[in-house]
This record gives C-alpha cells, sequence and structure tokens, in this order.
C-alpha cells in the first residue's frame, strides 16, 4: 500500500503514519520527494483497508499495489483451477455449454427442454425454480417441486443441473438436489448468502452484478473461497450502460481480464447479456474467442410460451446451430466442447 | 410513429394532432382504447421531427417505429456495402486488418512500422498526424509533414494510408495524400466536420462516440452518406462505463447489432475498446467471431518508447501472432483475411533513416 502524504504534511504526521503501518505488523519504506513524502506499508496487506489510513490526518491518498483479494488471485495460484461438472472439467480444455429455460414451468417442459440441449450437444441443464423477478407480481417459480422435475431430468438425460439460490434459508434443500448452485446477478454482493455457500461443497456459478467492476466480483468470489468451498466458477453476463439498444451489455473485455487476474473458470452468458435472440449466437462465438470457458444459454422449447425471458431464448435447433459454431471457434482456439459422457454419477453432496 | 394522448384527452386535440399528421403528408390510424387514446401516424417518417409531435396539447408520448435514420439502414439497403480500397474489399468475404501507430513520430518510425506491418499481414496503414489529445500540453502531431512521411510509407509498401482529419479546414489539404479519413469518437457528434467530410468522395473510418448510442452513431453516419460520400465504415472502439479495469468497456453486441441495422461495413478497434496490449489480441478475435468485418490495430516498433498509446500498442512480432490468430476465427466464420501479396512471417526489414 502507497500513503502519499500531503505536500504540507508535517513530520510528526508522517510519524503517525510510519507508527501505525509498524503496528500492524508491516515494513516500512518512505521516499521523501520534492513536494510531497510517500510511505509504502510492505508485507501481507491483502486484509488491510485502505480507511484504516485514510483517516489519518496529513494523509492525502491511499494507493493499494496488491489486490484486495487472495484465494480467487491468480498471483498465489497460478494454475487453472478446474471445476467438475458432470463428466467434464470445466477450466480446462473443454467448454461446458449450459443450457435451459430461464424458469422450470412444468414437469413435461424441463423434461422436453432436456432432452432437445442434450441432443444439440449441452454438458449441463439450468432452470430456475426460485426466479428474482424485478415486479412482484410476475411469475416467482415451482421452488421444490421444480426441484423435482429438474432431479428426474438430469436422471432421464444425465445432464448435471444449475439451479438458482436466492436466499440462505433455501441451501438445506437445494443442496440436496442441485449439482451447481446459481448465484445470481442482484444476489452477487448479498453477503450472507455467499457466506452460507461459502460453508457448502457444491459447485458455485457466480454472476456478476449489474453494475459491479471486475474487482467487485472478485471480492464475492474470495466470499465463497474463503468457508472453503473452492468450485467457484465466474459468470459475466452483461452490465448497465447508457446503451439500450440490447437489455444488457456484454463486457467482453472481462473474459481476458478475469482470465489474467484469477484461476477460476469464466463462463459467458449472452442470453442475458444481450437480451435478444438474434445476438446470443454472435456473442457465444465471440466469448470462446476471447478465452471463455464455457457458455450458459437460455433455451425453450416454445420461446412465445415462456413465462419469463421468451425474447432472449432459443429454440432448440437455433441452440444446435450454435453449438456447431461455437464448436467451429472452440477448435481454433485448441479446445473442444465437454460432452456428456454415459450414465449420470451423483456427485457427493452436502456439508463438508 | 405513434402518438400517445393523455387519459381523457378532449376531441378537440386528438382532431388537432390529426391535423398536424395529415400536414406532414403522413394518414393517421385512430386506436381509442379504455382509458387512452393512441393516434398512429403512417407513411415516411423518417423527416418528421418528433418533438412537434411531442409539443402538441394532450399528447403524453411518441414513439417511433421506423428507424431516424434512412440511407444507412438496412431496410431501404438490404445488401451489404462493399467497397474496394487498395488491393483490398471492405464489407464482404475478406477481413481487412488496418495497423500502424497511434501517431507519426518521425519518419524512419512511420516507414519501419509500415514495413514490419506489411510483413505481418496488414493491409492499410494507420496513423495520426493531427492528434486529438486529452491533454493540450501533450504532442499534438506533424501535421502535414507527417503525411508526407505516410505518402513515402504507402509507395514504399502499398498500403493504402488512414489518417484521422480533426477540423474542417483540414479536409482539402489532407483529401490531396490519404485514401481513408478517420473521424475520431471525439469528433462523431461534430455535424460541421461531418457534413463537410460528406461533400467529399474520400472513404471514412468513422468512429463511435465513447459515450454516444448505437442509434446516435447510425444518425451521425447519415449526416456523411447525406452529403453523397457512401463509403463509410463503422468503427466500434469501446464506450465509457463504470468499469476501471479497461481504458473502456468494448460493446461487443454493437457488432452484430450494426450487422442487423445497418449495411454499413463495421470494425472493431481492441486497441482503444481495451487500452491493453494484453488484451487486444483476445478481443480481436472476439470481433471477428462475432461478424466485425474487420480490425484496426495500434501497432509500435517500440511501444515503451511511443510518444502516446504505447500502453496498448503491440510490437510487430506480437502484432504478427495476432494476424494468424484472427485468421483462424475469420475462416471459423466462413471468411478468410485478405490474400496479402507478401509471404507472411518475414523478419521485418530495418528502414534507414
Amino acid at each position: 500500500m502507497m500513503i502519499i502524504m500531503k505536500a504540507n504534511a508535517t513530520p510528526q504526521q508522517v510519524e503517525a503514519v510510519i507508527a501505525q503501518i509498524k503496528g500492524m505488523g508491516l515494513a516500512v519504506h518512505l521516499s521523501q520527494g520534492v513536494e510531497a513524502t510517500i510511505i509504502g506499508a510492505i508485507g501481507e496487506t491483502h486484509s488491510i483497508l485502505p480507511d484504516r489510513f485514510e483517516g489519518l490526518e496529513g494523509v492525502d491518498i491511499v494507493q493499494r499495489i496488491t489486490q484486495p483479494y487472495k484465494l480467487a488471485s491468480r498471483q498465489f495460484h497460478p494454475e487453472d483451477s478446474l471445476i467438475s461438472l458432470g463428466g467434464c472439467n470445466v477450466g480446462g480444455n473443454e467448454i461446458a455449454i449450459i443450457a435451459g429455460p430461464c424458469s422450470v414451468e412444468s414437469r413435461s417442459q424441463i423434461i422436453e427442454t432436456a432432452q432437445a440441449v442434450k441432443e444439440a450437444g449441452a454438458s449441463a441443464l439450468r432452470g430456475g425454480v426460485f426466479k428474482p423477478r424485478t415486479s412482484p407480481y410476475s411469475f416467482q417459480g415451482l421452488g421444490e417441486e421444480g426441484l423435482e422435475y429438474l432431479a428426474e431430468a438430469r436422471e432421464k438425460t444425465g445432464l448435471p443441473i444449475v439451479a438458482e439460490i436466492m436466499s440462505q434459508v433455501q441451501v438445506d434443500v437445494m443442496v440436496k438436489y442441485v449439482d451447481v448452485l446459481q448465484v445470481g446477478a442482484r444476489n452477487m454482493q448479498n453477503f450472507n448468502l455467499l457466506r452460507a455457500i461459502g460453508e457448502t461443497r457444491t459447485s458455485v456459478l457466480l454472476k456478476r452484478g449489474l453494475s459491479a467492476t471486475i474487482e467487485e466480483l472478485l471480492m464475492s468470489a474470495e466470499y465463497i473461497l474463503a468457508g472453503g468451498n473452492n468450485r467457484v466458477m465466474l459468470c459475466e453476463r452483461g452490465i448497465r450502460t447508457f446503451e439500450t439498444a440490447t437489455r444488457n451489455t456484454t463486457d467482453i473485455n472481462a473474459i481476458p481480464v478475469l482470465k489474467n487476474l484469477t484461476h477460476l473458470p469464466v463462463i459467458l452468458d449472452p442470453s442475458h447479456s444481450t437480451g435478444h435472440v438474434d445476438y446470443v449466437a454472435a456473442i457465444a462465438r465471440a466469448a470462446i474467442a476471447a478465452g471463455a470457458d464455457g457458455l450458459i444459454i437460455e433455451v425453450h422449447p416454445d420461446p412465445a410460451r415462456a413465462v419469463s425471458d421468451g425474447k432472449q431464448s432459443l429454440r432448440p435447433e437455433k441452440f444446435a446451430e450454435m453449438v456447431r459454431q461455437v464448436g467451429q471457434i472452440a477448435q481454433i482456439m485448441g479446445r473442444r466442447l465437454a460432452s456428456v459422457q454415459g450414465e449420470y454419477l451423483p456427485l457427493k453432496q452436502g456439508w463438508a | 410513429m405513434m402518438i400517445i394522448m393523455h387519459p381523457g384527452s378532449p376531441k378537440e386535440q386528438i382532431q388537432n394532432v390529426i391535423a398536424e399528421i395529415e400536414k406532414q403528408k403522413l394518414s393517421s390510424h385512430i386506436i381509442e382504447g379504455v382509458e387512452q387514446t393512441i393516434i398512429g401516424a403512417v407513411g415516411d417518417g423518417h423527416y418528421v421531427a418528433k418533438e412537434i409531435c411531442e409539443a402538441l396539447p394532450g399528447v403524453l408520448s411518441v414513439q417511433r417505429i421506423s428507424q431516424p435514420y434512412k440511407l444507412a439502414s438496412r431496410q431501404f439497403h438490404e445488401q451489404d456495402s462493399v467497397f474496394q480500397l487498395d488491393g483490398f474489399t471492405i464489407g464482404g468475404t475478406e477481413v481487412p486488418i488496418i495497423a500502424g501507430p497511434c501517431s507519426i513520430e518521425s519518419r524512419s518510425q512511420i516507414l519501419e512500422i509500415a514495413q514490419a506491418v506489411k510483413e505481418a499481414g496488414a493491409n492499410a496503414l494507420r496513423g495520426g498526424v493531427f492528434k486529438p489529445r486529452t491533454s493540450p500540453y501533450a504532442f499534438q502531431g506533424l501535421g502535414e509533414e507527417g503525411l508526407e512521411y505516410m505518402v513515402e510509407a504507402r509507395e514504399k509498401t502499398g498500403l493504402p494510408i488512414v489518417v484521422e482529419v480533426m477540423a474542417v479546414s483540414q479536409i482539402k489539404m489532407m483529401e490531396k495524400y490519404v485514401d481513408v479519413f478517420q473521424l475520431g469518437a471525439r469528433n462523431m457528434q461534430n455535424f460541421n466536420l461531418l457534413r463537410a467530410v460528406g461533400e467529399t468522395r474520400t472513404p471514412v473510418l468513422f468512429k463511435r462516440g465513447m459515450s454516444a448510442t448505437i442509434e446516435e452513431f447510425l444518425m451521425a453516419s447519415e449526416y456523411l452518406i447525406s452529403g453523397g460520400n457512401t463509403r463509410v465504415m463503422l468503427c466500434e472502439r469501446g464506450i465509457r462505463t463504470f468499469e476501471t479495469a479497461t481504458r473502456n468497456t468494448t460493446d461487443i453486441n454493437a457488432i452484430p447489432v450494426l450487422k442487423k441495422l445497418t449495411h454499413l461495413p463495421v470494425i472493431i478497434d481492441p486497441s482503444h475498446s481495451t487500452g491493453d496490449s494484453g488484451y487486444v489480441s483476445a478481443i480481436a478475435k472476439a470481433g471477428v467471431a462475432a461478424g466485425a468485418d474487420g480490425v484496426i490495430v495500434e501497432v509500435h516498433h517500440d511501444p515503451a518508447h511511443a510518444i502516446s498509446d504505447g500502453k496498448q500498442s503491440l510490437t510487430p512480432e506480437t502484432f504478427a501472432k495476432m494476424v494468424k490468430q484472427v485468421k483462424a476465427v475469420a475462416e471459423a466464420v466462413d471468411r478468410r483475411l485478405v490474400k496479402s501479396p507478401l509471404p507472411m512471417g518475414r523478419v521485418p526489414v530495418r528502414v534507414e533513416g
């Protein structure tokens, strides 16, 4: 951490800062400039907040040099983390494609969609049973009944299941059913939920908040990792900008930036990041070309009648065409699409 | 255009709106709802100002149905616009790559870089001689002297040259030298400049403003086309967002959105849209995978000593690697790079200067 003193700071004020640094068990490096004095705090500074110094008298600016996250950082874990999902390892050579409807609407709908996406090349099934809808009057999801349908779809297809968790109170029931807990964009900074999920040993798909910076996303991942759950996948799903031509703006830069900063796998969600079926395939290809480890795509057998997100849901035929195109990009990137092999092997679930 | 009336607005106000619509040579279509009346204005509404209707008494809101631009729109020009530039086409199957330094710093610098980017597979040379720098104290460019060096670089390499024009007063002089005018992000809504460039017949590389919506971008391109200059290439160069991990945020969605809305070629500038040479190659690939028709990249033989944009400039070696990767992506989406007359991968020739 670099502490830049005001031009008129007194020697006593500089001494007070130095004493504070030493009190934290850190080493001090002092550089006396013409206009300002700069004090470096050297050591384990990850967990120290800049405001410990910002409040001291004579301090102008405090700048972090090291990243404020550690477990998520590539500096401390240079190799890519591999997270097992069904038969494949997300984060390795294989590209995972998670597909399914926005919401589980009925038993027949999810089973039909599961079979269709599997045939088209999906490696996991998504489907929401607790839905964080903008309006409290919209369909809120089927709850545990929906989880049973998802589990049945998994038995029939072998696809592992990804479902969103919205609240701490759902943890116990969700971990009994799902292979991956999805944390939605609106909950990216629901810290109690993150801590509770960190205590489980179920894999997590952590979505970036609508207005969250990349650093904030990584700090949220750190909450889960700090609890001992190291199976975290990050998901870019578009950010809020001034542009209204699309539902969100895909921050494609986030893909190479995250791959540079963290060892965790990075997934892109072109359905939410564009909000429109016409753009999903193009952005899916772009994601893989930029280095993403997987995709999560909304697919519905009858988008016009979907209870939610119909406008951004692909039909199974369109999805199959997208998978083919993504496969070609994966190949030139020296990667390949993950495929589901044989029977579903239940993962060890529950509390560690 | 749909004109939505206030609930309970009296008949006279509705009649008044209809009269206005008919005065504009449009026909009206009335939908009486339970609470509100909606009046549809049917016809060629491109040139009708929405503001006129918004100001009428009793009008709640006015919504455009057709796009406010016409010449740039795919609705009126279904086929992709494909232009011929020196040695290649843009907007068709070929994906050209434009490369060069941010600024022309000296004769030897531009000649050396031109040779290096040509050998690595570039199809056109970029380089600024008038620089719109954020700080008025920063290097402002070599001016006409720089153009002469650019012309010499073109003679030596055969690469057409792309140079930014910043002011109406520069047009006449620059026209004599450059093959493509670049209009920078900061000038996207400099309407006098757009009109003046629209009067020329020099092709234009038109950059999106840093806080401009896609619709504003297309409206601005309409200024150029309506002057008769139809050879306009649109360039996504990143937008301003809350994210600070990169210089700008590449609006990758803009690529398929623009390809759907307009027939004009769409180019991506990953150097400015990321601001970091470590991310340029990944975003160049993403751009072409998403359907971009070309790539413009900053390359410098010695980025550490570049006068401007060193952090985002590739070395000729990393640029050559990027070209190879972009080539593979282009082929995966059924496109190809421009066939280069030079064998690729030769060691760049040093130019004495």
